[in-house]
């Protein structure tokens, strides 16, 4: 790219030099002059000049305030703030006290009070008084927008910003202003909570206390919040989050811009879903089997006895089953325990990434700068990887051609035939285009063996390699499937037999815990020692439970989805020992060298699989990785199977897992709304063959199993597949029957 | 029999490039077919042939005075108070239609036969006052002719 050409703008006298274009707000900040704002905000699109906060006086333009938010630096423009313009001053100061004429002024039991943009800027720019003797606009107060979100219509100042990011950056529209002028409010059809992916980003948005998080009110002011930079460990994005604490219980959890991940937004999901630490089933002391399904309370150094006595007995014949939650480093520790003293090699990797994708990296911001991008696979984007659904948004919007192919996509496929659409890329005209192209990005998103493999097949053959604006994401299921992967082959090169029959499995994770595979596993092992948080999931199975600890509660490293890896901190206070702690204590019992700090040990598995970086080199906006070059073509894994053609009448089960699912969700009572309601997605063609309408229950059937679930049209749905949620699909087999 | 709703809301979003711009045409389409008003089905009928949330509707239905969220009576009578008819006593002409009617502006009769509403200018400024009733101009109404359009409206 060229390089911008420069402009000089004087701002307040000083002169400051600029690329072409840049706004007058940035240009000002540059100038180290603050021009105050309320709707003003990049992320949300173009300038609305909704509030008229930033006015200014531009030399050469007509004699009147002038909305400094919507105008571009150019040569030689000469702007005047309210530091040095009379006429700015004024407006400004006359701008606040129209915006407070109908303000309740109810900061001292306002939750923003104290990091309120329209408090601070009253301060400094407005009038000391009000000469409103008039009633004021009055609402309801506060009333729910949804369960994690309530309004106060009373504060709203009408900035319009919580209904441009529903329209124009999570692109839900649900968020409206209804009705006009002074009357005009924020609101939602018809009541209906504010229900999607991303909507706390609002109360983050919302420059005054209207739009507020319910999870901590009336709890906390802003300056007793001590912050902790750390990052989601909710799913593969890794959002940079900061994390708001106060006498090491977590408060809130806020975005922490990070231009290439997550450009400052979160999903609802890592933003409200803290409070599972919190359940009332957390585990928070070790835990013995007695009798049957009973569970006491031991000590730790007796449940340390116990853990090394069910680790000898094993005698090598130990499986661990991990959740791609761990960090890298306990996964490592647990990794180098079990391989280095015990000489057992065998684990159930939460997923098959397939490696070869590191010479196609690309950070996640590519996605917006694309011209052409296709998503392959069975689940939608943002049941993985919400984030990257906003960036293929904002492509979207920018201009980008984005080809999904999929059984709900632009290009119909079949469920199981991903990685053959895949290699079907590499000709034809699709490919051809993506071959030409300098801005081109495939995304995986769904399950199918070894995605990341055919993927890199593919990206090599249209030569992503050599195009550093060309990228290839395959979207895990695990926030750190690919750190946990790579912790786990970098504790030993060594192999061993398939432990058989199996001594003891051990179960690290709630993922683990609750996966349907590793409990089958369990039937078959002698004894299993299960890592979880919860009661519930330990109940009934383990002998032994050694407390979890969440994502918020260690110190670590994750591998996110581009490969970045970045640093979780302990942002709050665990209720027991973290895995790593008492992993090492445990591994002196076998001889094995382990240190209980994460940096120390994140410093040893670097210099094996991280090519040496330190963990103060991954800072607090961790850089990207270099690209890996390919050594030879990536190694294709074999396709995923193909389901048998469902037969006449009935149709192929579409599965996915819902982003508002799993183990902390269920303990969120903010999020309990937004989980998937029992349904069927059907195509329009089976549902007008079925005659069943929308919203119409149904009874879906296969092999002895029947739920009732109510009819939802998919009209991008392949005909011949029916899409269950997991929670609902429960043991439905992968053909089912769907009759009124 | 008409054409159903949702066709005809997609034969009019044909001639815009964008969906967005039929919003206007269709919601005064569905007012009609819902008898003067835009419950929520209406809303969501148009969303759901337009392709846009319920919610969208709402908004840009709230915004403008002559479409209603709320059920009308029969008759519509709009009483313009904006300047020109206000300089000829269009408050009077308000108050006239309020004793004739015994309702406020913006209520409905009991029996449903009226909805009596002030509004702004509705172009008609050089035969003030005006009074639109159902969606016909009335011009150079005087406090006087109320009575008997009242009676007039009752089919006396
Ligand atoms: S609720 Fe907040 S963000 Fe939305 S318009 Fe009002 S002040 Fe702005
Ligand atoms: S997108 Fe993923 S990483 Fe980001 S907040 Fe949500 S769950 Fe966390
Ligand atoms: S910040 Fe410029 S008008 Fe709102
Ligand atoms: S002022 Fe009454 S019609 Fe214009």
């Amino acid at each position: 790219m060229s390089a911008p050409e420069l402009v000089t703008v004087t701002i307040d006298e000083r002169s400051v030099q600029v690329p072409k274009g840049t706004g007058i707000v940035e240009t000002a900040a540059a100038a180290g002059i603050e021009i105050p704002v309320f709707c003003y905000e990049p992320r949300l699109g173009a300038a609305v000049g909704a509030c008229r906060m930033c006015l200014v006086e531009v030399e050469g333009m007509p004699p009147k305030p002038q909305a400094g938010c919507t105008l571009f630096a150019q040569d030689g423009m000469v702007v005047k703030t309210a530091r040095t313009s009379e006429m700015a001053r004024v407006a400004q100061n006359a701008t606040l006290e129209f915006i407070l004429v109908n303000h309740p002024l109810d900061c001292p039991v306002c939750d923003k009070g104290g990091e309120c943009p329209l408090q601070d800027l009253t301060f400094r720019y407005g009038p000391g008084n009000t000469r409103m003797t008039f009633d004021k606009r009055t609402f309801e107060k506060p009333i729910p927008i949804s369960p994690a979100i309530s309004i106060d219509r009373e504060r709203c100042i009408l900035c319009y910003r919580c209904t441009r990011f529903s329209e124009s950056v999570s692109e839900d529209n649900q968020l409206v202003a209804v009705n006009r002028g002074a009357q005009t409010m924020i609101a939602t059809f018809e009541d209906e909570p504010y229900t999607g992916a991303f909507t706390g980003n609002v109360t983050e948005l919302c420059p005054v206390g209207a739009l507020l998080p319910t999870q901590p009110r009336f709890e906390i002011r802003p300056w007793e919040f001590q912050a902790v930079p750390s990052v989601c460990g909710l799913c593969p994005v890794g959002c940079n989050i900061d994390v708001d604490q106060r006498e090491g219980k977590i408060k809130r959890i806020l975005s922490r811009n990070h231009p290439e991940v997550d450009e400052g937004w979160l999903c609802d999901k890592g933003r409200f879903g803290f409070s599972h630490l919190y359940a009332e089933d957390r585990i928070t002391d070790p835990l013995r089997r007695v009798r049957s399904r009973g569970l006491e309370e031991i000590s730790w150094e007796d449940a340390l006895d116990d853990a090394e006595r069910l680790l000898r007995e094993a005698n090598g014949r130990i499986a661990v089953a991990l959740s791609g939650s761990e960090t890298t480093e306990d996964a490592y520790a647990l990794a180098k325990l079990v391989r280095k003293g015990l000489g057992a090699h065998t684990a159930m990797l939460p997923e098959e990434i397939g490696g070869g994708l590191d010479a196609f990296r690309a950070p996640l911001s590519a996605i917006r700068d694309a011209e052409l991008i296709v998503v392959l696979g069975e689940d939608p984007v943002v049941e993985r990887a919400p984030i990257v659904d906003l960036w293929l948004r904002k492509a979207r919007r920018a201009g980008a051609e984005i080809v999904e192919i999929g059984p709900a996509g632009d290009v119909q496929i079949a469920p199981g035939t991903t990685a053959r659409a895949c290699r079907k890329l590499k000709s034809g005209e699709l490919g051809d285009r993506l071959r030409a192209s300098e801005r081109a990005i495939l995304i995986w998103s769904g399950g199918g063996a070894g995605g990341g493999s055919h993927l890199a097949a593919l990206a090599t053959d249209l030569g992503f390699a050599d195009k550093p604006g060309c990228g290839a994401f395959f979207l895990p299921e695990t926030a750190n499937g690919r750190g946990v992967a790579e912790a786990w082959a970098a504790a030993s090169d060594d192999e061993g037999p398939e432990p058989e029959p199996l001594g003891l499995l051990i179960v690290s994770g709630d993922e683990a815990a609750a996966n349907p595979n590793v409990r089958a596993l369990a039937e078959q092992a002698e004894r299993v020692l299960a890592i979880t948080m919860f009661h519930s999931l330990a109940v009934g199975w383990a002998d032994l439970v050694l407390p979890g600890t969440s994502y918020l509660e260690r110190e670590g490293t994750y591998v996110n989805v581009e490969g970045r890896i970045q640093r979780l901190r302990r942002t709050a206070i665990p209720p027991a020992p973290d895995e790593l702690a008492w992993i090492a204590q445990l591994a002196s019992r076998f001889e094995v060298e382990l240190s209980p700090s994460p940096s120390l040990v994140f410093a040893e598995l670097s210099e094996r699989v991280f090519g040496g970086v330190t963990y103060e080199d991954l800072g607090e906006e961790a850089r990207l990785p270099d690209r890996v070059p390919l050594e030879a073509a990536p190694a294709e894994s074999a396709d995923e199977p193909v389901p048998a053609k469902a037969p006449g009448g009935t149709l192929q089960l579409l599965r996915y897992r819902p982003l508002f699912s799993g183990a902390a969700v269920e303990r969120v009572p903010e999020l309990q709304f937004q989980r998937p309601a029992p349904e069927i997605e059907l195509s329009v063609k089976d549902a007008k063959r079925l005659g069943v309408r929308r919203g119409e229950p149904v009874s879906v059937r296969s092999n002895g199993t029947s739920v009732q679930l109510r009819a939802a049209i998919n009209k991008r749905l392949k005909a011949g597949v029916a899409r269950i949620a997991d929670d609902h699909a429960r043991d439905l087999h992968p053909t089912v029957e769907v009759s009124k | 029999m008409a054409r159903p709703l949702a066709d005809e809301v997609r034969a009019i979003a044909e001639q815009y490039p964008e969906s967005t711009s039929a919003v206007l045409p269709a919601l005064r389409i569905a007012q009609e077919r819902h008898g003067g008003w835009l419950p929520p089905e209406a809303l969501e009928e148009v969303g759901e042939a337009l392709g846009l949330t319920p919610a969208y509707c709402k908004g840009v239905a709230s915004f403008y005075d002559m479409f209603h969220l709320a059920p009308v009576g029969r008759r519509l009578v709009e009483v313009c108070t904006n300047i020109c008819c206000g300089l000829r006593g269009a408050q009077d002409v308000l108050q006239a239609f309020e004793r004739e009617l015994d309702v406020r502006p913006g209520e409905t009769t009991p029996d449903g036969a009226f909805t009596l509403r002030a509004v702004e200018c509705i172009g008609g400024c050089g035969w003030p006052t005006v009074v639109a009733i159902d969606d016909r101009h009335r011009l150079n109404v005087s406090a006087g002719d109320v009575p008997g359009i009242v009676q007039e409206l009752r089919g006396g």
